[in-house]
């Protein structure tokens, strides 16, 4: 062993703890879950019948749509509100953006429990903006237990997320290219559309993928804030986990939301500045 | 930033402002419905009194819950710093084969969802025979925890300038006290940071407590969701505040030690 690969060996041996127990508690569960879809639920007999059932059942292409509509959804919604946050922010001297930041972190960091307790209050039959449109003579709306209420939710979870990669993209931007459009005679609208917009595309993409990501697990939202109708895949895991006790099944679905959520994030790991949170020597 | 009530800029800010204000009601609301007079969940709250906080502390089943959720959290947190930080070193500082990969793995609980890592350990559970409740819980908060934890203690191991590691070995030091002595207290401030969010994380995880947690050992956000699902007892309203207090509290103290170490 020459010193250098001794070296290596011993600072890579740190991580041996990490490893073994993610090993042993994140590897093989992963694994057993994989294990359990491809087997009988009572015995260790080979079956794909789980895999067979999901494609044949109508529940779990409904929910799959339910879920990719929702994830679309959800997306285009958190972009809307997080770009003008993002902007706004950008432009902000750097003391009075720390200010800013703090009224995006409490919400980032309350329990979402809590913001879903919250909603509850705010979008209800009797709740607060019911309360106002009925002093206009208006209402009541039915805002929560349905589309809405999750849309609600789950855009307001995820704007953070979206605001993060946007603004760092905004603040990274040479101001000289919104100078030089200006002087060119360009208003501010147009400086905006054609030059800022368009440079913080990479930013806005990496913000959409993540968010993306995130809405594939969402559960609490759609239990909580939902019906029926916007039942996700999150909670058709539960479902078949926990009240239908078909744990192969259950596992087939979780198999499939994984599946899923690699693929949308080995597409962030090629996104330029979306790449890996440790990869700083890869720039 | 010459003009400063131009049509662009009063449309701009007003929306930024409405859409903040949007982000942060919910987790204000609370507040005044918390400290309500009476025994439901009524806005805006009619009276002042504690009557829902002496509920939380007087009903069965609260007070319990929270404290299998603060040990829980305890335990995670010291556990995840006790992997994490040595493995974050290893990522940081290592040229082995293989490294980029094994960041990959440490850090993939973040993108792979929650209830996916509770239906494994759920399913693994039984087929381990793992029965007691709180390690339940506690190795699978680690699992959710530890890339959050090696993800901040990397981020401030870049931080710290190699020529003070440098100085030390040429000084005399051997490689230990370099660790112990030089990279260890510079990197205290982030491994505080870190330690605080996996607190916070293990504090309010759901999905996994509700799929890992066994009946005696109940957290405090499994009985909460299971409440608002159900029943919405007044009593939630005390709980979000305090919970929401403590965010705020964590987020306050992590940005502190963030601008004290710049």
């Amino acid at each position: 062993m020459t010193p250098e690969l001794r070296e290596q060996a011993r600072i890579a041996a740190f991580a041996a703890p990490a490893t073994i127990f993610m090993l042993a508690m994140f590897a093989v569960p992963l694994f057993a879950v994989f294990w359990q879809s491809i087997t009988t639920n009572s015995g260790d007999e080979f079956s794909l019948a789980a895999y067979a059932k999901i494609l044949s059942t109508p529940i779990f292409a409904k929910v799959a749509y339910t879920t990719f509509e929702i994830s679309i959804g959800a997306t285009i919604f958190a972009f809307v509100l997080a770009y003008p946050i993002a902007y706004f922010l950008a432009k902000q001297p750097s003391r009075r953006r720390a200010f800013f930041m703090i009224l995006i972190l409490v919400p980032f960091w309350t329990s979402s429990l809590v913001k879903s307790f919250a909603f509850t209050i705010i979008l209800g039959h009797a709740g607060v903006i019911n309360d106002i449109l009925g002093m206009f003579g208006l209402g009541p709306v039915k805002m929560l237990y349905n589309r809405f209420g999750v849309m609600v939710g789950m855009s307001h979870f995820l704007v953070p997320f979206m605001v993060f990669p946007i603004m760092a993209n905004l603040i990274g931007q040479p101001p000289e290219l919104a100078k030089a459009a200006a002087i060119m005679g360009a208003n501010k609208l147009n400086v905006f559309l054609r030059v800022t917009f368009p440079l913080s595309l990479p930013g806005v993409v990496a913000g959409a993928l993540l968010v993306f990501i995130l809405c594939l697990g969402f559960y609490l939202v759609p239990a909580l804030l939902g019906s029926r109708h916007d039942m996700m895949m999150s909670n058709l895991v539960d479902f078949y986990a926990r009240e239908v006790l078909d744990w192969s099944m259950a596992s087939a679905i979780a198999v499939f939301l994984t599946v899923a959520a690699i693929i949308a994030a080995s597409l962030i790991s090629m996104v330029k500045g979306g790449g890996s949170i440790l990869s700083e020597e890869a720039r | 930033m010459e003009e400063h009530a131009s049509p662009w800029r009063i449309a701009v800010n007003t929306t930024a402002v409405a859409i903040l204000i949007f982000l942060v009601l919910p987790s204000l609301i609370v507040v005044p419905i918390s400290f309500g007079d009476s025994n439901e969940i009524v806005f805006p709250p009619k009276g002042f009194s504690l009557i829902l906080f002496e509920r939380f502390f007087s009903e069965p089943g609260w007070v319990d819950t929270a404290w299998v959720s603060f040990r829980v959290a305890v335990w995670t947190t010291m556990i995840a710093v006790c992997l994490g930080v040595p493995a974050a070193y290893a990522l940081a500082r290592g040229r082995f084969p293989g490294k980029r990969f094994l960041g990959i793995f440490l850090l993939s609980p973040i993108m792979i969802p929650h209830v996916v890592i509770a239906l494994s350990l759920f399913v693994y559970y039984v087929q381990i025979n793992l029965n007691h409740g709180e390690l339940r819980l506690v190795c699978a908060h680690v699992v959710a925890t530890l890339p959050f934890i090696i993800v901040t203690s990397h981020a401030g191991m870049k931080n710290i300038d190699p020529a003070l590691e440098q100085a030390a070995t040429i000084m005399g030091a051997g490689k230990m006290t370099v660790l112990f002595r030089v990279t260890i207290p510079l990197l205290i401030p982030s491994i505080i940071s870190g330690a605080l969010f996996a607190f916070l994380i293990s504090f309010d995880e759901v999905i996994i407590s509700w799929f890992v947690s066994k009946a005696e050992s109940t957290t405090l956000p499994v009985k909460m969701y299971s409440s608002i699902q159900w029943e919405t007892s007044p009593v939630l309203a005390s709980i979000s505040t305090m919970l929401t207090g403590l965010s705020v509290l964590i987020a306050l103290v992590v940005a502190m030690i963030q601008k004290k170490s710049k």
